[in-house]
């Protein structure tokens, strides 16, 4: 990926001096003036660059297993003057993004490192790191990490539910296994007797349909699907589905 | 006639770069608005649900000890696994769910309410402002 240079831009410099200097003008028509004028103002170059960065976006894709995730975006001062990093702040309380100093000289380098708590967080995510200088402390430089984490397991629903009095007819839950994922279902069981299971494999190990039955809806009742995998082989996990009489 | 010409090759100059910097500017404005979130509700509508409005808090542990509103279920992505069965127990079909977290600039609430309605919930809704607009109202 390119480097990306931060810039400052001033307003348009010294117009009014070369105003004086035009050797433009022909005649009566004052056009090609008018016209170097209005090409100034769009083509001024910025004044000069400070913090250039390696990447000011970072894509990054979780694995199975991880509880964090880590991006480390690089910068240099490669302006003329010291430059200092007033606040780094995260659009997520769930990210924290570190700066070892503030302070860089011209020529400099840094880093800052983001974390990401992944918790319970699946799917695609996309959180921001604004980085605000004392030289330009209006303009925060915004850094973005953008990170997918897959969910093993889908269960749709993760939940059924009956309401007092209502029908004891079966409620369905589907459980699949996301492609690309090593694991194989081996059982799903439920902590009350009184919801019943009947478990039926769509394809073996990978995909189920559990069709979830209350033995009745008279009073409330409360059950945990539990749903045994064989991964990691070194610590098995077991996900959970909820059912609910209410 | 010159002078309209040269008005016209200005104009033309003028919106040719004016294009090139509404493509390619970092920092370019949306033309278009994006469009509202049908699943983002006020207070004012949350009002008017009286009674039927189960709230989810989806800040951090810490903060929704230190206050939050009342009869509000705490859910967030750290404390998920053993506080959905609970949210669970609170829950029934005939409540709308409305989460919410710090302040407008605050994604939780959208996220959870989000990965509510991924769990099988056929509507969570997630509030407009926060706690920081329940408590500009001076609710308990």
């Amino acid at each position: 990926m390119g480097a990306i240079a931060v810039r400052q831009v001033s307003p348009a410099i010294g117009l009014s001096k070369n105003i004086c200097h035009l050797p433009f003008v022909v005649g009566h028509s004052h056009f090609p003036m008018r016209l170097y004028l209005l090409l100034s103002l769009f083509l001024a170059a910025p004044a000069f660059a400070q913090l250039k960065w390696d990447t000011m976006e970072q894509n990054v894709k979780a694995k199975p297993g991880d509880h964090e995730i880590v991006a480390t975006y690089r910068f240099t001062n490669i302006g003329k003057t010291p430059i200092t990093i007033d606040n780094v702040h995260t659009s997520c309380g769930c990210t924290t993004a570190a700066l070892a100093k503030n302070d860089y000289a011209p020529g400099e380098s840094g880093q800052i490192v983001a974390r990401m708590d992944i918790g319970s967080r699946t799917g695609h995510q996309e959180k921001s790191i604004l980085v605000t200088t004392r030289e330009n402390a209006k303009s925060p430089t915004v850094l973005r990490l953008l990170a997918d984490i897959p969910e093993p397991i889908v269960m749709k629903p993760s939940f059924v539910m009956w309401t007092i009095g209502e029908s004891p007819t079966p409620k369905t839950i589907n459980i699949k296994v996301t492609d690309g994922f090593p694991i194989k279902l081996l059982k799903v069981e439920a902590d009350n007797p009184d919801i019943k299971l009947e478990v039926s494999e769509v394809r073996p190990g990978v995909e189920l349909e559990v069709k979830v039955t209350p033995r009745d809806t008279k009073r409330p009742e409360s059950a945990t699907l539990l749903v045994r995998t064989d991964y990691p082989t070194d610590n098995p996990q077991t996900y959970y589905a909820y059912a609910r009489v209410r | 006639m010159t002078a309209l010409r040269q008005a016209g090759l200005i104009l033309v100059i003028a919106l040719g770069l004016a294009g090139v910097t509404a493509a390619i500017h970092p920092k370019r404005p949306a033309l278009l608005a994006p469009p509202a979130d049908p699943n983002e509700v006020t207070l004012a509508q949350t009002k008017q649900w009286a009674g039927t409005v189960l709230w989810v808090d989806a800040r951090p542990d810490a903060e929704f000890a230190s206050g939050h509103i009342p009869d509000a279920v705490s859910l967030n992505f750290e404390n998920w696994p053993e506080a959905f069965p609970r949210f669970l127990d609170s829950y029934s079909p005939d409540r709308r769910v409305v989460v919410y977290c710090s302040a407008k600039s605050c994604q939780l609430s959208r996220e959870i309410a989000e990965k509510l309605r991924a769990s099988g919930l056929t509507s969570a809704y997630y509030l407009e402002g926060g706690w920081e607009a329940w408590k500009q109202q001076n609710l308990p």
